[in-house]
């Protein structure tokens, strides 16, 4: 159930960071989920999916990396990783 | 295409508010405690039983979390200390702006102790700083002792375990020892309480918890010159 706030604090993030690129499309944004972050990483993308849809970001795509506690990783991870971006061509 | 790094929680947003409200309450001196558990394994009652037994005086409020109704709110209240309803209309977890909001008629320089009751669920509200200085997870005998393998998020997170309902061990099949096995083997350091809030039985070992957890905060912040020491 919280993956649907999840995602909509991910699309909020997608816009506050796609602002510092005037007129750049964001193709992609990537997620890190920790194996005890309490994120279900299918529900996350069904609950992206549906909201993406008529939020101005379509088409978006969601990159999940799901991560492993261990060798410094926690475990409970839930990190925007990336952007994808196409910049416009300036003349 | 051009691919741009990103350092950022998604939750940045809840995080934020969440160091504000750590802010004050560490300014203030206040121990901020957030209480999880499955529905129904009694957060409610384990609070009731501890504001029987704090003294009036205490600097004490609460915020308790549900999807709908506030009849929590009205158990609580029963004991004449402030208490806030968060209904959260569907929502599954308590946030930071949800316990900011909920804050602002109150006057945190009066207040020593905020319990913060979250919305019955194992999963989600693991994932919502609230600005708490720890959380607590409550595991009643009823519920299986592989809870802590099956929701590891939240054990790990806990500073406590209380285990719930004792008075029940003779009718379940419960096994006390593995479940706490199973929690350590989450989270080493998590420390662990056994009580019934229908006999009281451990009821004095979490007052004694809580009133050590309270004063350490109390020596990090202000001078300790209120009542209500407890």
């Amino acid at each position: 159930m919280h993956e649907l706030a999840i995602a909509s604090s991910i699309l909020d993030a997608v816009r506050t960071e796609s602002a510092r690129y005037a007129g750049a499309r964001v193709h992609k944004v990537g997620v890190r989920i920790g194996e005890y972050s309490g994120v279900a990483s299918e529900s996350l993308r069904f609950c992206f999916d549906a909201l993406v849809k008529d939020s101005g970001l379509e088409p978006l795509a969601l990159d999940i990396e799901l991560c492993r506690a261990g060798d410094g990783v926690r475990g409970d991870e839930l990190d925007l990783s990336y952007l994808e971006i196409e910049e416009p061509e300036t003349a | 295409m051009n691919r741009i790094p990103l350092e950022r929680k998604v939750l940045s947003e809840n995080d934020r508010i969440a160091g504000d409200l750590r802010r004050a309450y560490q300014a203030n001196g206040i121990l901020c405690l957030n209480f999880i558990s499955s529905p129904g394994s009694g957060k409610t009652s384990l609070l009731e039983r501890t504001l029987e037994a704090l003294p009036a005086e205490t600097r004490v409020a609460l915020l308790t979390g549900d999807i709908q109704t506030d009849n929590d709110a009205r158990r609580l209240a029963r004991f004449g200390f402030p208490v806030r309803q968060v209904t959260t209309a569907g929502a599954c977890h308590l946030d930071a702006r949800m316990v900011e909001q909920h804050l602002q008629e109150w006057d945190l320089a009066k207040l020593d102790l905020l319990l913060v009751e979250n919305v019955g669920n194992l999963v989600c509200p693991t994932s919502y700083d609230l600005g708490e200085a720890g959380k607590i997870v409550v595991l009643s005998v009823t519920e299986g002792e592989d809870k802590p393998l099956k929701y590891p998020g939240i054990f790990r997170k806990s500073e406590l375990m209380i285990l719930n309902k004792t008075d029940l061990l003779p009718y379940v099949p419960f096994d006390m020892a593995a479940a706490r096995d199973n929690a350590r083997s989450i989270h080493p350091g998590i420390e662990i309480l056994e009580l019934s809030c229908q006999t009281g039985a451990g009821l004095e070992a979490w007052m004694r918890w809580l009133r050590a957890r309270r004063n350490a905060t109390r020596s990090l912040g202000r001078s300790p010159t209120e009542p209500g020491a407890g």
